[in-house]
């Protein structure tokens, strides 16, 4: 068995049994590692995969926060359809954005997309409509009484959010495999290559930056969802760069890496938070080491791990 | 009869430094046309050019007598315009027969499926065989691109161009650092090419381009010298004088 199978089937036997096991506090949990899984995957389309590293990727999350509360108390819609709404939006600003920050390289595309993350976070916090600074409540979970969930419980929400990034992982994982995720790889190496080969290099860059609004923004109806209450902090950068660095520590382009980068990274925030004080400081610290000591993240050692493994025998 | 490829009046300035004085070239049909002058004579910035990676200040580019001096390199390949690089420019984390699977389903069109693995299309593959055969890299399909020696990687060039299936094929300095051995293996390579396919080739070996050639240019400081068979311009005063004389 591949060892991407073999952490896949290890990751849903650790959700299932810790979603078994856990109370109230640990189903929380599970729903917030669900939720930054979605989100870190997805940026780890365009940063991993692509080569897009966007430090403004909180934008789309915060969107798919806002279009959710919206969509809910502004438009009366239901819970599923709010979160369609929510998903579009993201789209949607990404498409608009897209056409202009694809063009950048580099520092530049980093800088770009950091100054569009604070323009949005900028007008939302002045925003009338979205309650400003106050943030916004009113907002719905769906209802799927039909298939026996009732999402107010958090037990069900956080099944809910479970399988939803389960889902986002087969979706992204197909792309990444299809033609079009190769081509991405293929531009992420060579984009002079790709382009003289005949590749619309600013088209398939735009395809993947929409692709990954629209998983941030569905991470961002969830997240909006687990708090009934969405605020600008949802839109602030310092949430596009914790995302970054669970997809930096987790693994680039691995996809499975940013989901276990969601969990270490959630859990330690938690644990170290409740033995000192000083918990930033460590996760900090922990942060340097796998940069330094493990190439390409946590699912970058397992890889080696298992390469030697088998030199071994 | 239209020349395959053809530049009409290019000019291209870097700051005060015209690298390319209104030049006009065209390259017939099935050509073998080796451009070739002393470094600094504008021979890759006139390739970029004609491939669309560098716009000119004016001029055409004209590939199959349509002007495409506003089209980029992509669209440029899409209609036929297929080339090499100086310095190989493979996808380097790719294996061999991935890269060429990704060059030919770049060809292909099917770039846009999102919706299915890449394992579908298994005429890539079986293609992408064929290619890696023809440009002598079919015991190296499985190797990653960045393991494979240099002059390999020279040949993995030529098929990736090839991929595209093109109707001109640019290529740039094709046995720049190859060893005698690795050179005459590409000589024979690219003297092996279909005759359907114009073959653009900038080359310093003179060997290789006499070995190749029907048709040499001679640029100098971003001008046409001379054009013609290559005994017409062996046998150039000029050319003697100005390029072959030093040990060419």
């Amino acid at each position: 068995m591949t060892l991407r199978l073999v952490t896949l089937a290890v990751l849903i036997v650790a959700a299932g049994a810790s979603w078994a096991f856990s109370g109230f506090f640990g189903k929380d949990l599970l729903t917030e590692i669900a939720i930054l899984a979605i989100f870190a995957m997805s940026l780890d389309l365009l940063a991993g995969y692509t080569g897009m590293v966007s430090l403004g990727h909180a934008a789309f999350f915060g969107v798919g926060a806002y279009g959710m509360a919206a969509a809910g108390s502004l438009l009366g819609l239901g819970g599923l359809p709010a979160m369609a709404v929510a998903v579009a939006a993201a789209m949607a600003l990404a498409l608009i954005v897209g056409v202009f920050v694809v063009r950048l390289k580099g520092v530049f595309f980093i800088m770009i997309t950091l100054a569009v993350g604070q323009m949005v976070h900028a007008w939302v916090f002045r925003s009338e409509a979205l309650g400003g600074d106050d943030g916004m409540g009113g907002i719905i979970r769906p209802d799927l009484g039909t298939i026996g969930l009732v999402l107010d419980d958090p037990a069900d929400f956080a099944l809910f959010a479970l399988v939803l990034a389960f889902l986002s992982f087969l979706a992204l994982d197909l792309v990444a495999r299809s033609p079009f995720g190769r081509l991405l790889t293929a531009i992420h190496q060579s984009e002079s290559r790709a382009r003289a080969l005949g590749c619309p290099v600013e088209r398939y860059k735009l395809g993947a930056y929409v692709i990954a609004a629209a998983f941030a923004g569905l991470a961002g109806a969830l997240a909006a969802q687990r708090d009934y209450f969405v605020s600008p902090e949802f839109l602030t950068w310092t949430v596009s760069g914790e995302v970054l660095i669970v997809v930096i520590v987790g693994g680039m382009g691995s996809l499975l890496g940013p989901v276990i980068g969601a969990a270490v990274v959630t859990l330690l925030k938690h644990q170290l938070s409740d033995v000192t004080t000083y918990w930033m400081f460590f996760l900090g610290l922990f942060f340097v080491l796998v940069v330094m000591f493990a190439d390409r993240g946590l699912y970058g050692a397992l890889r080696r791990l298992k390469r030697r493994r088998e030199a071994a025998t | 009869m239209t020349p395959s490829l053809e530049a009409r009046s290019l000019v291209k300035r870097f700051g005060a430094l015209t690298v390319t004085d209104s030049l006009s070239i065209g390259f017939e049909r099935g050509a073998r046309h080796a451009v070739i002058g002393p470094n600094g004579a504008g021979k890759t910035t006139l390739f970029n050019l004609l491939a669309g990676a560098l716009r000119p200040d004016a001029g055409q580019v004209l590939l199959e007598g349509e002007d495409v001096t506003a089209a980029g390199p992509d669209a440029r390949a899409r209609t036929g315009l297929s080339r090499s690089f100086q310095r190989n420019n493979p996808f380097p984390d790719m294996t061999v027969a991935e890269n060429l699977e990704t060059a030919l389903a770049i060809a292909g069109g099917v770039g846009r499926v999102f919706w299915r693995g890449f394992g579908h299309y298994r005429s890539l593959a079986e293609k992408a065989r064929e290619i890696a055969g023809s440009v002598g890299l079919n015991m190296v399909g499985d190797t990653i691109v960045r393991q494979l020696s240099y002059g390999m990687q020279r040949q993995l060039e030529i098929g990736l161009a090839l991929a595209a299936a093109p109707k001109v094929l640019l290529l740039d300095e094709p046995t720049a650092g190859m060893s005698p051995e690795e050179t005459e293996a590409m000589r024979h390579l690219i003297a092996g090419l279909p005759r359907s396919i114009t073959v653009v080739l900038i080359e310093h070996d003179m060997d290789v381009v006499f070995g190749i050639a029907d048709r040499i240019t001679v640029l100098d400081q971003g001008r046409v010298l001379l054009t013609g068979a290559p005994e017409k311009v062996r046998d150039s005063a000029i050319v003697r004088e100005r390029y072959m004389g030093s040990g060419g």
